[in-house]
């Protein structure tokens, strides 16, 4: 069942020349069926890791380009006219290039940064000037050398101000702050001149002190030194124009050789994800991964078609202890994808557990047409899924989908719109037998939890823990504890009484399940009796629980008729008969969201905790092959 | 878990793990371990083995020792929520700042991404800087320009003017530890009333011990004037306070500085007339203190960070013995380095 389990992989041991692994790589990538193994090698004679100064170049490389990215758009594909191997001089080209490339952005930001930094000195300033022109002093004082007063005015950090203060009484120098604004404090400082000096400077420049330059004219002509910051302001405005100007030529100019540089950067990638999947001895490489045993074939003409050298394979299955290394490969069509990404939210199976991306997908589309059947609210989910494909893009088939089986079931429970008079039911319609329904339910999810307890105990036979299969819970002995309590339970609704074989058959898996949780459970021993006692008793009502969890299938089948007839109520008070549609409309609309959500979110929760967390560990390796990363931005 | 809950977890934790802590009959004996057994009872073998490197196994021994003090810190921060626990997280920040410096500096001087690399400590996300961004920067524009944009601003343009105007980098030192006390010390003040008293107070005597080692190295070591001296102080301390520190900074000699602290400190600085001296004072004052709170504060926070900061200065002296042993010291310069006084 090959649709239901990730695909056979074997282990390979790639031999080549070492001047060919570039070209290994690059082939391997272009084919996306080899993940490199990174464990260490035991063999000794292969100790050396190619291409440690190539992945340094790489990756500095990648750097620059990124940073650069965020100055120079670059298209979203990247296009490879001639896919070749990057040999390292070509590689160190580029990265030399790139780092001309990042010189220039890099001076542009630290120009733009300067710009800010003269944009906000200017606010400064005419804070300053406003604040002056109100002061009854004469500024004259505060201009110029002064034989006897050092006076300095500037700013602070605010933060700074109260132990810049301290220090200066320290240094015999006064300070005024006449002005605080956008956390910097505008200040005076006066001391004597002399040999504190020097020292009221040092501790200046540690508070952060930027000098703020006091025009002559300030009190004489104060418009004409705002006329000054006005131009001082266009100056920057214009000068900040010109230098955005000169960037986006600088991006037009290099967008295409930075395109250009990307595709090397592709190229190279392969040959660096490798990294310690590769070893060499003098000319001799080896490289060790997984490839999916049916691409074998595929994995050697390829490489034969593209290499001058000889090189060997050696392919075998994994090993019972590597099992847990080996990534589980699931290639999911297009009508699978998006289910196998709901399913990947949750976890990866281990490599030879069911996949269960299949099963999820019929069983939740089932249980969402059950909860919400209806042909009109069916066709419109299909429909705006149609319309808005390019947003929903791999999700359309998953909404589309829940359509389809809403109209299914809409069909068999002849409602359209929540009418449920326009057609007649193929089946039932839900509200006629609301007990005939939670039946149904039980059933199906009876069935449900059976077909989760049989791949429970596959997966467990296939990771070789027989003691777990047998024994624990979800195993073999708690689901035949389960069909005999059914059964037993069944015999009390048929025949007013549990039976004799029930009782015995669930008394004994009761008793096994019990002694194999203590032989589990560690500690004294009244620990332990406690600690299985607990576990048992969980068991026992977890599947109970977990069988009741699905009669919300057939309560929501129910709501969603009842929604319905609220709806329609609703319109019937409605005298007017545009009155009486807006409320139909807007009624079935209410139902479509609010509803919709609510299903689709039962539905998942179902599959996640009634089936996954029983069988599904989800701790398994994704297969991510070698390949070009041409899709991506950079 | 309800506040009360957590605090009484919290004391019972903290007292647990006193038990760990070394008095002197410990370090003595760990200064005559042999550096394998030291490796084996500490669990540093696994990260120590196949490293020829001194330097390497160095920095594995002072990275294993900062994970140990981390993770107690995992565990003690577990509890608590809201302010306390901003403030023992803000605590543990000094590592950062010491990786900030490291960065600075070595961008500063040009290292490689890998020199500088080297000299970082690897720390939990919540407290940590984005290193490897940080490190892609090619020179020092570059990296104030990715500092400029996150929580150390303020120190990013403080680094600017001492790069652009070439100033003494130690004022940038004194600018990151000046703005982590201050900043903690603005953590405590949000704290509830019961807790902030008593927090302050440990504060206040941990501050007084730095303020004291930086005015003593500023004003003797470095020759700095009063008020640059005083203006590198972080002048909230229990006993050093404001008008105490101006009085100091303004005296002309170690000797004079020591024999002008008030109470206690003048007692511990009896007789002591030079820095390193002091310094060992200072911290055996410190561990009383730090002891004190341990034992009888009321305040659950106060002496997980009692705890934190005696557990800090042992493994620094764990960490001076293994140096000591990897560079195969004399064992009375390891027992200096590693401040253990000579038994009897």
């Amino acid at each position: 069942m090959p649709m239901f389990r990730p695909l056979t992989m074997k282990h390979v041991l790639l031999q080549v020349i070492t001047e060919d692994l570039p070209q290994v790589c690059l082939v391997l990538a272009e084919e996306r069926l080899f993940q490199p193994d990174f464990r260490p090698y035991l063999d000794d004679s292969f100790t050396t890791i190619p291409g440690i100064h190539f992945r340094e170049l790489y990756h500095q490389a990648r750097s620059r380009l990124d940073k650069i990215n965020h100055h120079i758009d670059l298209s979203e594909q990247i296009q490879l006219s001639q896919v070749h191997v990057i040999s390292e001089t070509e590689l160190e080209q580029t990265t030399d290039w790139l780092g001309q490339v990042w010189e220039r952005c890099s001076a542009f930001e630290e120009a733009f940064r300067r710009f800010s930094e003269e944009e906000q000195m200017i606010t400064q300033l005419e804070q300053a000037l406003a604040n002056f022109s109100q002061l009854n002093i004469d500024l004259g004082l505060l201009q110029g050398e002064r034989m006897f007063l050092d006076i300095r005015v500037g700013m602070v950090p605010t933060s700074n101000l109260e132990q810049l203060k301290e220090a200066a009484r320290i240094a015999h120098y006064l300070l005024f702050d006449y002005l605080q604004h956008d956390d910097v404090a505008h200040l005076v400082v006066i001391g004597p001149k002399g040999e504190r000096e020097q020292e009221m400077g040092s501790v200046l420049d540690t508070a952060g002190f930027r000098a703020l330059p006091i025009p002559p004219e300030l009190h004489d002509e104060p418009d004409e030194v705002r006329s000054q910051l006005r131009q001082r302001r266009s100056t920057l405005a214009r000068d900040k124009s010109q230098t955005q100007g000169e960037m986006e030529r600088c991006a037009d100019e290099l967008r295409e050789p930075l395109e250009q540089a990307r595709g090397t950067l592709a190229m190279a990638a392969p040959y660096v994800q490798v990294e310690t999947a590769a070893r060499s001895s003098g000319h001799l490489s080896i490289l060790c991964g997984w490839i999916p045993a049916r691409d074998l074939k595929r994995a050697r003409a390829a490489l034969q078609r593209s290499l001058d050298h000889p090189f060997g394979i050696e392919a075998r299955d994994p090993t019972a202890k590597e099992r847990a290394l080996v990534p589980s490969h699931m290639p999911a069509n297009v009508l699978m994808a998006p289910f196998a990404t709901l399913v990947k939210q949750y976890g990866i199976p281990r490599y030879g557990e069911v996949d269960p991306t299949a099963l999820f997908a019929i069983t939740f589309l089932a249980m969402f047409g059950m909860m919400f059947g209806d042909i009109g609210h069916g066709i419109t989910i299909a429909l705006v899924a149609w319309l808005a494909r390019r947003k929903l893009k791999s999700f359309t088939p998953f909404a589309i989908g829940a359509g389809l089986s809403a109209i299914l079931f809409g069909l068999l429970y002849g409602s359209i719109f929540g009418y449920e008079h326009v057609i007649d039911a193929v089946w039932i319609p839900p509200l006629s037998d609301p007990i005939y329904m939670l039946s149904v339910a039980l059933a199906w999810g009876i069935g449900f939890l059976l077909m989760i307890s049989a791949i429970c105990i596959y997966n467990r036979f296939v990771q070789g823990d027989i003691g777990k299969a047998v024994f624990d819970t979800n195993g073999l002995v708690s689901t035949l504890l389960y069909l005999s309590l059914l059964y037993g339970l069944y015999s009390i609704y048929r025949d007013g009484e549990f039976g004799i074989i029930a009782a015995i058959i669930s008394g004994l898996s009761l008793l096994i399940l019990f002694l194999y949780k203590m032989t589990r459970a560690s500690g004294p021993m009244s620990e332990r009796l406690l600690v299985a006692l607990i576990e048992t008793f969980e068991s026992l009502t977890g599947y109970i629980s977990n069988t009741l969890s699905f009669l919300r299938v057939a309560a929501f089948s129910l709501n969603h008729v009842a929604l319905a007839i609220a709806v329609f109520t609703l319109a019937e008070m409605i005298e007017s008969t545009h009155g009486h549609m807006l409320m139909v409309i807007f009624g079935n609309l209410f139902i479509l969201v609010l509803e919709g959500a609510i299903v689709t979110i039962q539905a998942l929760r179902l599959e996640y905790y009634e089936g996954f967390s029983r069988f599904y560990s989800g701790d398994g390796i994704e297969f991510e092959p070698l390949r070009l990363p041409i899709g991506d931005r950079p | 878990m309800p506040a009360a809950t957590a605090h009484t977890y919290l004391k019972t934790r903290a007292s647990l793990m006193a038990k760990q802590l070394f008095d002197q009959q410990q370090l003595n004996e760990l200064l005559e371990s042999s550096l394998d057994s030291l490796q084996q009872r500490f669990d540093l073998t696994e990260l120590t083995k196949d490293r020829d490197d001194r330097s390497a196994l160095n920095r594995a021994a002072e990275r294993a020792l900062i994970g140990t003090l981390l993770y107690e810190l995992a565990v003690l921060l577990r509890p608590l929520d809201g302010a306390s626990r901003d403030i023992l997280i803000h605590w543990t920040r000094k590592f950062e700042l010491f990786n900030l410096k490291a960065l600075i500096r070595g961008k500063g001087q040009n290292l490689s991404a890998d020199q500088i690399k080297h000299n970082l400590f690897p720390l939990p996300a919540l407290i940590s800087l984005p290193h490897d961004r940080l490190l892609e920067a090619e020179g020092i524009l570059e990296l104030l320009r990715l500092l400029e944009q996150g929580p150390y601003a303020d120190i990013a343009r403080q680094a600017r003017q001492v790069y652009e105007e070439h100033n003494e980098p130690f004022s940038l030192d004194a600018a990151i530890d000046h703005s982590y006390y201050t900043s903690l010390l603005r953590r405590i003040r949000r704290a509830a009333p019961e807790e902030g008293r008593s927090l302050s107070t440990l504060m206040g005597t941990l501050i007084d011990h730095q303020n004291l080692i930086w005015l003593l190295r500023y004003r003797f070591n470095y020759g700095l004037a009063p008020s640059e001296t005083y203006y590198l102080l972080v002048p909230f301390g229990r006993r050093l306070h404001r008008e105490r520190l101006k009085a100091l900074v303004e005296l002309d000699g170690l000797e004079q500085v020591l024999a002008a602290l008030p109470g206690r400190l003048a007692q511990a600085m009896r007789g002591i007339n030079n820095l390193v001296d002091a310094e060992q004072a200072l911290e055996q004052e410190t561990i009383d203190q730090a002891r004190h709170c341990l034992r009888y504060s009321r305040s659950a926070v106060t002496r997980s960070l009692a705890y934190l900061a005696l557990r800090e200065i042992d493994l620094k002296k764990l960490y001076a013995i293994l140096q000591g042993k990897v560079l195969n010291l004399d064992p009375d310069l390891i027992r200096k380095a590693a401040r253990v006084p000579v038994p009897g």
